[in-house]
């Protein structure tokens, strides 16, 4: 009788502990297509993903940088990642979204070609970013491998990061 | 000096403060004299109150209070029992512990009360010794009419009082004073409870001192003098909470949101009012739009007051620096304050100092003349300056002025061509303003020696940056050797402003309206270049212009007018006329950062956002004048270079819009003699984003009224919402032929009204005469 108990409080335990030993190495990402390419970014750094909507052009910046948008109050930065990517602007199509960003003291708008989905990819699956892509502004957090493609994981604090 | 004084008001109120939270706690305390929490924070008040006097010097408050101290300190750590005896005594010296109080706040000291406190410290050691407490004993009478008499000579016939009256009188007063501070504490509407556990407090203490002896009829006549007199002290003492200034700061900012939907309530009003003219609802709704709008304008400036402080905190200082330069100067100077009582926010009084100091030392150095040479010329001996500040608006006007030698335009122009910083040419063309501004240039001091006090030529430049800063404009008035005036304009406060919209092409900007002097509308042949800048003549000054659009690379979207909208703009001395294409119109705005990442951006000051959710930029003027410096756009050639490159009937493009297909066909057919590219869309949406994206430049829309999803007034009306499409050709061809569907075409911005069946010849000539072909 103890015995049986015992292992039932066991099972438990273990049942406890083990969903906490598998999030430690998971990661959980969303993923999106800019171009012909998918990145992903951590979910916990996005503060909410919408639909496009008005700007306003700020003078004398990158051209990167849209302009300001009004999220309920705020006014927040647009960034064109096509552009940041040097990639060729293209029109704003029905799939077109904003991902809000948030770092540690910035927090800006991203406009991406279209979602795809979210992605939960094990941490020994990331690989270190290859030296020549991006390498010299430390966007690339790391390359994840997937069954059938590879994402791009992209760090968040150096996209949130002035550099002009 | 000003800062002991701050010091000591600031120590006043806590002590104030904590004094009535004590009262409290010790009604409590004598219900459970083990309450070690009670204890704990009287203790506390005695201690603070210890710390702060004996930093200020008021010795006897601190021994007092260091006595106080000794005893409860024991007692809170349970090495003494409170008694009621031992609960007599402490509060006899809480009470003296007040009267101190109030002396310093009445007299600024705590010896001229004369309040002899002795004896009571004796007690309090006696207790903290636990000796057994001596009773109060007949040598504290005596050392009371030893120190107290001076004082009451003051007092008439006070002195004729026994020991025993004077220690009544002093009760007499302490009481009405708690009475007072009762009645002051009933006014402010605290809680019920509050009032309630007050008057039990004043109750409790009454009953403490009060078996000593009964009034005489002397005092009543000699107290009804001095009531009065203590009465106005006691009012002067206003009652305050201190708050975070990150607080208000907070609530500043929610009423900036509550501003901001306010503006797009009104706005949405607006709209409503236009679709649903006449329905009844639009009647409540006005009512409750305009108690909210209402509303929360007088929040907003009871927010704003909170953070209001009078200018004299900043004045106050001036009095003393002017007798000390004066003196320094050997000069005989005077100094005139008035209005210091004109609030401003809290901000602007910690930016306005500085500035005000480096103008009044230039007005002492520089302006008053010996007393030598003020003679010679028939004045005063001694200078006047007068410093004076007034509400105008929303700015605060400070006004400085002296009678002295005034400032000498030709001086500055030598002075300033000899440092370099104009040539002889520009000099020439400069007026007597112009060259009075050059005293706000750095390095250039009229002075002929430098002295300690000021002819290094920094102040002033001091002075513009700090009052630029603060949106700010000053104005210089001078003449020759009759004196000068500086008059600094200032907004009241920095978060919410009234500012002026205006369109540069489909661009919509704010400058702060403190800044915009005026606006004019002039005719492009107006605009003279000089030297590759393009300058206005107004009135007696020509004005340097820029175009809003160069200044920002706006998008060149569409032509010029013949005429030119000019925004002038001022900032500190300097001038400049702004060209914008559109003049929206006066607006509340609430300014909002751009935050870090796009912080520091040249000519934004920030955002704020507009009634119909938009971002709109607000202008950094100062940026702005020196951004300008480097344009060199010729705005009238620009202006007369046509745009237009199309002569070819297949350059034009013509927009057909209609639900059905049959009938874009028969547009089509109807077009075709002319040549033109006919582009198709099928419902009012599809064209407005046709229009939207630009994509085509289009240069005459077809239009049937009824569609699905927008129909064509609604299309109409959007359309000419685009200042680039004010003038685009928009024919309405339509099988409605009422008279009012006519009038609603027009109102919705139609250019020609076709009514089908039309013939093919007809669609064409329209179409012809519209695209001038």
């Amino acid at each position: 009788m103890n015995d049986k108990l015992n292992n039932i409080i066991q099972k438990q335990q273990k049942q406890i502990e083990e969903p906490h030993k598998k999030e430690e190495d998971v990661i959980q990402l969303v993923g999106f297509i800019i171009g012909q390419e998918e990145y992903a970014v951590p979910i916990l750094s996005i503060q909410e993903i919408i639909k496009p909507i008005e700007y306003t052009r700020v003078p004398s910046v990158p051209d990167y940088i849209l302009g300001v948008f009004n999220l309920r109050g705020s006014v927040i930065p647009l960034i064109d990642l096509r552009r940041k990517f040097k990639m060729e602007s293209v029109r704003q199509s029905e799939d077109t979204r904003y991902i809000v960003m948030k770092g540690r003291d910035n927090t800006a708008g991203f406009v991406i070609d279209r979602l795809t989905e979210a992605i939960r990819i094990k941490s020994g699956k990331i690989g270190p970013p290859p030296e020549t892509i991006h390498a010299d502004k430390g966007m690339v957090y790391g390359i994840g491998m997937r069954d059938e493609n590879i994402l791009t994981i992209l760090k968040v604090e150096a996209l949130l990061k002035r550099d002009f | 000096m000003e800062d002991i004084q701050e010091i000591l008001e600031d120590f006043l109120v806590e002590a104030f403060e904590l004094i009535e939270q004590l009262d409290q706690n010790l009604v409590e305390l004598e219900n459970n004299p083990d309450d070690l929490e009670l204890l704990n924070s009287i203790f506390r008040v005695a201690h603070t109150i210890k710390g702060s006097s004996s930093f200020l010097n008021f010795d006897i408050l601190t021994k007092l209070t260091h006595h106080m101290e000794d005893v409860l300190n024991k007692a809170r750590r349970g090495e003494l029992k409170l008694t009621a005896d031992v609960m007599d005594v402490v509060l006899e010296s809480i009470d003296l512990m007040k009267a101190l109080l109030h002396a310093i706040r009445d007299n600024g000291n705590d010896t001229s009360i004369g309040i002899d406190i002795t004896d009571i410290c004796h007690r309090l050691d006696a207790i903290s010794n636990g000796d057994t407490i001596p009773e109060a004993s007949p040598v504290e009478q005596s050392n009371i009419e030893e120190v107290a008499a001076p004082v009451f000579e003051e007092e008439s016939d006070y002195s004729q009082l026994s020991d025993k009256e004077v220690e009544d009188e002093i009760e007499r007063l302490l009481k009405m004073r708690k009475e007072e501070d009762k009645k002051r504490r009933e006014s402010s509407n605290a809680a019920s409870t509050a009032v309630a556990s007050t008057s039990a407090v004043t109750k409790s203490e009454s009953e403490a001192p009060a078996p000593r002896s009964a009034p005489s009829k002397r005092e009543d006549t000699s107290s009804a003098a001095s009531a009065p007199v203590k009465k106005e002290a006691a009012s002067a003492m206003e009652q305050t909470i201190r708050v975070e200034v990150k607080r208000l700061d907070h609530l500043m900012n929610l009423i900036g949101e509550l501003v901001l939907g306010k503006n797009r309530l009104l706005k949405i009003y607006d709209d409503v009012e236009e679709r649903y003219e006449g329905e009844k609802f639009l009647e409540e709704l006005n009512q409750v739009v305009s108690s909210i709008s209402l509303v929360t304008t007088d929040l907003q400036i009871a927010v704003m007051k909170t953070r209001m402080l009078p200018i004299a905190k900043v004045f106050n200082k001036f009095p003393r620096m002017v007798r000390d330069l004066s003196r320094e100067l050997g000069k005989q100077i005077e100094l005139e304050i008035s209005g210091e009582e004109t609030e401003l926010d809290k901000s602007i009084v910690e930016e306005i100092g500085d500035p005000l100091v480096h103008i009044i030392r230039n007005s002492c150095d520089h302006g008053i003349e010996t007393m030598e040479a003020r003679r010679a010329k028939g004045k005063p001996e001694g200078g006047l300056i007068q410093l004076k500040a007034y509400n105008e608006g929303n700015n605060i006007v400070i006004e400085i002025t002296d009678d002295g030698n005034g400032l000498d335009p030709d001086i500055l122009r030598s002075k300033a061509i000899e440092k370099g910083m104009i040539t002889e040419r520009e000099a020439d063309g400069m007026s007597d303003k112009e060259a009075y501004a050059l005293i706000f240039k750095p390095s250039l001091s009229t002075a002929k020696v430098v002295t300690n006090v000021s002819g290094r030529g920094v102040g002033m430049d001091v002075v513009k940056t700090n009052i630029e800063k603060l949106n700010g404009i000053i104005d210089v008035y001078s003449e020759l050797g009759r004196g000068t005036i500086i008059r600094l304009k200032i907004p009241l406060t920095l978060a919410i402003i009234q500012a002026l919209l205006v369109g540069a092409q489909e661009e919509y900007y704010a400058i702060p309206l403190a800044s915009v002097l005026e606006t004019v509308r002039i005719p492009l042949d107006e605009i003279y270049t000089i030297e590759g800048k393009n300058v206005l003549r107004l009135r007696d000054e020509v004005l340097s212009l820029v175009r809003l659009s160069d200044i920002f690379g706006v998008k060149q979207v569409y032509e010029n007018s013949e005429h030119a909208y000019v925004v002038v703009i001022g900032l500190a001395e300097a001038k400049l006329g702004v060209i914008v294409d559109t003049l929206v119109g006066q607006e509340e705005i609430v300014i909002k950062s751009l935050g870090d990442y796009l912080q520091g951006i040249e000519g934004i000051a920030g955002a704020t956002i507009r009634g119909d959710g938009r971002v709109t930029l607000i202008i950094d003027v100062a940026a702005l004048m020196t951004l300008a410096k480097g344009i060199s756009v010729d705005i009238r050639a620009s202006a007369e270079a046509t745009v237009k490159v199309k002569s070819a009937p297949s350059d034009f493009i013509v927009l057909a819009v209609d639900d059905s297909a049959m009938d874009r066909n028969i547009m089509k057919k109807s077009m075709e003699p002319i040549g033109v590219k006919v582009l198709e869309a099928s419902n009012g949406q599809e064209a407005l984003n046709m229009l939207k994206s630009a994509e085509h430049s289009i240069d005459a829309v077809l239009i049937d009224i009824e569609m699905p999803r927008m129909d064509g007034y609604t299309l109409a009306t959007e359309i000419r919402k685009y200042s680039k499409y004010k003038n685009l050709p928009l024919i309405a061809v339509t099988s409605r032929t009422s008279k009012s569907d006519r009038l609603r075409g027009v109102e919705s911005g139609m250019s020609e009204y076709i009514t089908k069946p039309y013939s093919p010849e007809y669609l064409e000539s329209v179409v012809r005469k519209n695209i001038k072909l």
